[in-house]
């Protein structure tokens, strides 16, 4: 008889998988995920990001330092409460009750599918703040184009396998957020 | 009639078709001059062609990368291959359709992250579709990364 335990999953490689194999991950880890460490990688992520947006704005004398804090700190919202109100949308949109799928379950899956965005981020303040480079399109964008895949297969999943509809609202999630970046960054600036 | 439209487990081989990923790289060969400050009919043209020959090589190229590589599966089910990718290629579909945002929309004139995202999306979703149709081993996964990177950089 086998009684050893099954071997815990860190959920740094929980998250590092997200990226690789998010259908795998979001079918057999995300229940053993809290969604406030999800949650936490999104908030990041958006906060590295954002922040890369003002460094490229303070560069040019666009905005002044201040004005790069407010920036990051929308950041830091936009990743957290903008996040869950997304994932709250999708489990409306893919009537994830009747699949018995919890708001906490979706809200976890959805934000941690971010940590591809967290990766680019933070390569690209590395890249920011030592060469100089203007990188929040060149890193944060592709960051939040790497994390469709994950958002692709938790909505697959929530809405019962529909490819189609899957297809269909993974882009919508990816403009409200782009067209949400671009309007803040304006706002802001 | 059909009412699980939609549904991956409704969509059988004859179902799985090749058209939005070939109209997803026509559609990045169109995108992409116009992302260009000196845009010229000529360079549309020539960018269209480009991005016909690159669906064309990278959806034949993975289809006869699988069907190599699992010559068991290919006995049992010869059309299998050609699923995987279909399926993954649909990937690409999110990824056009916010480039093509991005430039309208927002007049971003970077298309090519989009492009290349879409490319490498799809390529590895392909390989985890042919994993679940049976196809065993990394080649599955490395090959479509290997594709994916290729046509990333003449793309």
């Amino acid at each position: 008889m086998n009684t050893a335990a099954p071997m815990e999953i860190p959920r740094w490689k929980t998250a590092l998988s997200m990226m690789i194999n998010p259908g795998e991950v979001i079918k057999t880890q995300m229940t053993k995920i809290p969604w406030p460490y999800s949650v936490m990688v999104s908030g990041l992520s958006f906060t590295l990001f954002f922040l890369q947006t003002g460094l490229d704005m303070l560069k040019t004398g666009q905005i002044g330092a201040s004005t790069v804090i407010l920036i990051t700190m929308l950041g830091l919202l936009y990743g957290t409460v903008g996040i869950a109100l997304l994932a709250v949308m999708v489990w409306a949109l893919s009537q994830a009750k009747q699949r018995d799928y919890t708001l906490g379950w979706t809200i976890s899956t959805f934000a941690l599918g971010y940590s591809a965005t967290f990766v680019y981020a933070l390569s690209g303040l590395n890249f920011s703040l030592a060469f100089g480079w203007k990188t929040a399109v060149a890193f944060g964008v592709t960051g939040i184009l790497w994390a469709l895949r994950p958002t692709l297969y938790t909505i697959k999943q929530l809405s019962g396998k529909r490819v189609a509809f899957s297809i269909a609202i993974t882009p919508l999630c990816g403009a409200i957020l782009l067209i949400g970046w671009a309007v803040l960054g304006k706002f802001a600036g | 009639m059909d009412t699980r439209l939609g549904y991956a487990q409704g969509a059988g081989p004859s179902r799985v078709k090749l058209w939005p990923a070939y109209l997803c790289f026509i559609i990045f060969g169109v995108l992409i001059p116009f992302s260009k400050p000196d845009f010229k009919l000529t360079t549309v043209i020539y960018s269209l062609l480009i991005a016909i020959v690159v669906g064309l090589l990278a959806i034949n190229l993975l289809i006869l990368a699988f069907n190599r590589g699992n010559a068991v599966l290919r006995q049992a089910d010869g059309g299998f291959a050609r699923e995987a990718v279909g399926t993954g290629m649909l990937f690409m579909i999110p990824f056009t359709v916010l480039a093509i945002i991005a430039l309208a929309v927002l007049r971003w004139n970077a298309i090519m992250p989009f492009a290349s995202a879409a490319i490498t999306t799809a390529a590895a979703t392909a390989g985890a579709e042919a994993m679940k149709r049976g196809a065993q081993g990394t080649k599955n996964v490395m090959i479509p990364t290997l594709v994916a990177m290729v046509f990333r950089r003449h793309g």
